[in-house]
């Protein structure tokens, strides 16, 4: 009964023009999104090594790489950086991308026009300039030698006298910094851009009135512009804190380029890129567990921030039977 | 306690816009007055630089005798009202109406004794745990005044506080809030576009128009003595009647010419007529000082006309009537029987039309008033 029942809505909803309005983004979540998902399951229980599908691809081992992975994860010691550095990485880059955004929203929201304009652009150069030639700025910038930007301007100034190797030597502060800097940057925009538009759309004359009530900028900012940007906070924190546990590019450049640390510098994401393709040993199995793993963990640590932040107040009944 | 007073004020926006231009305007002690235009003839702005949310280009601003000129808002002690209310959304009532005192620091429990005290005054005491969205456009249109007078500002400024409430409510606001201003005695400023709410509400009215003050006086004198065409055409509804005639002299005295029949001339417009030197005049005449009349007679008084339309209004009917081409309107009881092209005689009361000067549309008398 449920079964026949769950069918004919199925085809209803086929038959219904909601489905024809989905369907390329249903095509496009089924290609890209739940076939590799599906894939990555099916090779978590193969002992898929170095790319040798043939061998492989019909031998089972059950959840033998997920036991492999937890027992890496709680006994081996050059694995358990690279989650330590995981956290750390997510909850400061978050707090530098979602304050520094709103910050620099709200600044240039008291700016006259030319300036906001301009210091928008400048903190949107990250984002723009590509990867590879962003990462070989900071690469130079924080290098170990004596020519490193940092190292140059520290020395001239008397503030040190050898060149420090900040990626490499100071464990694990150096390389925490520096990813989190160089990632910090380039996620400000993000948020910066969500929260001008939405202030922009706050009505002109609550700030007026407010300022004839003689509300300072702080006052303004505090009391107006932060409780209604509340949303937006919770979307852009959710977004990026989702984005930052997937990311890997710069990350694997600083550390390919022997900038930063390797143990200490490499996140679950990059962990398992290089398990996968840049090993000696691609160990592709366990690859796939630590991959499924991370979805699950992202999937739970998305809802939780909605639902801690109040997602669903947000969404209200809509007005009239739609 | 305050006296506000504009002298040459200009402004002139950095796009090159001028918004208004040598403004000259006192708003007495108490007194209500408002600013009333067409949309874009710079009333707002007006208000906006009393508020000192702009400052003016030229010209000064006093209160009193204080040069408030470059003084931010926060300092000149002023209420403002927008047409959008501008409550803030994520406060309840109360805090809404608390924010100005709260901005200022008053401790806790003064405040809530004034936000009672002005809630109460405004009848919205009831209401004090809703958010804004909670109300109906009447409530939320008293908070956003409860929250202008809270801080007991010297100078109350309206921005067309009514426009967003439906017509039925706005009636019996415009009733209230001139009892509430009589009441507390603050300085007023009201800007508005409707000239039936500055009629109603205000002690003198303003009208501006492209940028400039063009009358101020008594709803009175501003209704029955408009100093241009502009003023009567603009208030009044239906506005004022405008025919063009041409003046004739003969024994008797002088005449106006409208589409070939004659009009006298009203015996306190001659001397006027004359010294002007005016071959042509517009005649201008309010359709409820306007008798139509089925039997003509040839008395100097009235015209002949043929009818155009009838509206009936309820009340009284109107009367469209085709002058030799000028459609003009008259207000007649419900009692007067006509139908469409009947021929009727229109008759203006002499002692209350109003002339003007064809080519600066001002009317004789201030035209006469500003040679002198």
């Amino acid at each position: 009964m449920a079964k026949s029942n769950l069918f004919s809505k199925i085809k209803g909803f086929v038959r219904s023009d909601a489905f024809i309005f989905l369907l390329p983004a249903i095509i496009l979540i089924i290609v890209f999104y739940l076939i590799p998902i599906a894939v990555s399951v099916y090779m978590s229980f193969t002992p898929l090594r170095n790319w040798n599908i043939q061998r492989y691809i019909h031998e089972f081992v059950g959840f033998e790489n997920y036991w492999r992975f937890f027992y890496m994860v709680t006994h081996d010691p050059t694995v358990q950086p690279i989650f330590i550095t995981t956290v750390v990485f997510i909850v400061v880059t978050l707090i530098v991308n979602v304050l520094g955004g709103l910050g620099l929203a709200i600044a240039t929201f008291f700016m006259g026009e030319k300036e906001a304009s301009g210091t928008q652009l400048l903190w949107l150069l990250p984002r723009m300039t590509p990867i590879a030639v962003y990462s070989m700025i900071w690469y130079y910038f924080f290098h170990g030698s004596a020519i490193g930007t940092l190292n140059s301007i520290l020395m001239a100034l008397g503030i040190i006298h050898h060149p420090i190797d900040w990626g490499q030597s100071i464990i694990p502060w150096g390389p925490w910094m520096i990813i989190i800097f160089v990632n910090g940057l380039v996620g400000v925009s993000y948020g910066m851009i969500v929260f001008t538009s939405a202030i922009s759309n706050i009505p002109k004359e609550l700030v007026i009135a407010a300022r004839v009530d003689g509300a300072s900028n702080w006052s303004i900012t505090k009391n107006i512009l932060i409780p209604l940007l509340k949303w937006h906070i919770v979307y852009v924190t959710t977004w990026q804190m989702l984005s930052l546990l997937t990311t890997y590019d710069h990350i694997f450049l600083l550390v390919e380029w022997g900038l930063v640390n390797r143990y200490w510098g490499t996140t679950w994401a990059l962990y398992i890129y290089n398990m996968a393709f840049t090993a000696a040993e691609k160990d592709l199995g366990l690859a796939a567990a630590a991959g499924v793993i991370l979805v699950i963990v992202g999937a739970v640590l998305g809802l939780l921030a909605l639902k801690i932040m109040g997602f669903d107040k947000m969404v209200k009944e809509p007005r009239g039977d739609i | 306690m305050v006296v506000v007073r504009l002298v040459n004020v200009t402004k002139i926006f950095k796009t090159g816009v001028v918004g208004v231009k040598d403004i000259n305007l006192t708003v007495n002690h108490k007194e209500f007055m408002a600013l009333l235009g067409p949309s874009g003839s710079g009333k707002s702005t007006t208000l906006y630089l009393i508020a000192g949310i702009y400052k003016p280009s030229s010209g000064k601003i006093f209160f009193d005798d204080r040069d408030v000129t470059n003084l931010p808002p926060k300092d000149r002690n002023i209420g403002l009202v927008f047409q959008n209310w501008a409550l803030y959304p994520h406060m309840r009532v109360y805090d809404n109406i608390a924010f100005p005192l709260r901005i200022k620091k008053l401790p806790e429990n003064e405040i809530r004794k004034k936000v009672l005290e002005t809630a109460k005054m405004l009848r919205i005491d009831k209401f004090l745990n809703r958010y804004p969205w909670q109300l109906s456009g009447g409530q939320q249109q008293r908070v956003a005044i409860a929250r202008a007078l809270v801080k007991e500002p010297d100078v109350l400024l309206l921005d067309e506080p009514l426009s967003n409430l439906d017509a039925q409510l706005r009636i019996s606001v415009r009733a209230e809030l001139k009892r509430l201003q009589k009441r507390l005695g603050i300085t007023t400023i009201y800007v508005t576009h409707d000239q039936a709410e500055a009629l109603a509400m205000a002690d003198r009215i303003a009208v501006i128009n492209n940028g400039r003050i063009i009358q101020i006086g008594t709803p009175e004198q501003v209704y029955s003595k408009p100093a241009t065409i502009f003023v009567g055409g603009f208030l009044g509804n239906p506005p004022m009647n405008f025919v063009e005639a041409e003046i004739t002299e003969e024994k008797q005295g002088l005449y106006m010419l409208l589409s070939g029949q004659k009009l006298t001339v009203p015996k306190h417009y001659e001397p006027l007529v004359r010294k002007a030197g005016l071959r042509k005049v517009v005649v201008g005449f309010r359709p409820e000082d306007t008798a139509v009349i089925p039997e003509c007679r040839e008395t100097g008084e009235c015209i002949k006309g043929r009818v155009y339309a009838v509206e009936p209004m309820g009340r009284e009917y109107i009367v469209v009537v085709d002058l030799g081409g000028d459609l003009v309107k008259a207000i007649v009881p419900r009692s007067l029987v006509l139908i469409e092209d009947q021929e009727v005689c229109v008759c203006p009361s002499l002692e209350k039309l109003v002339l003007f000067d064809p080519k600066t549309e001002k009317s004789l008398e201030t035209l006469y008033a500003e040679k002198t």
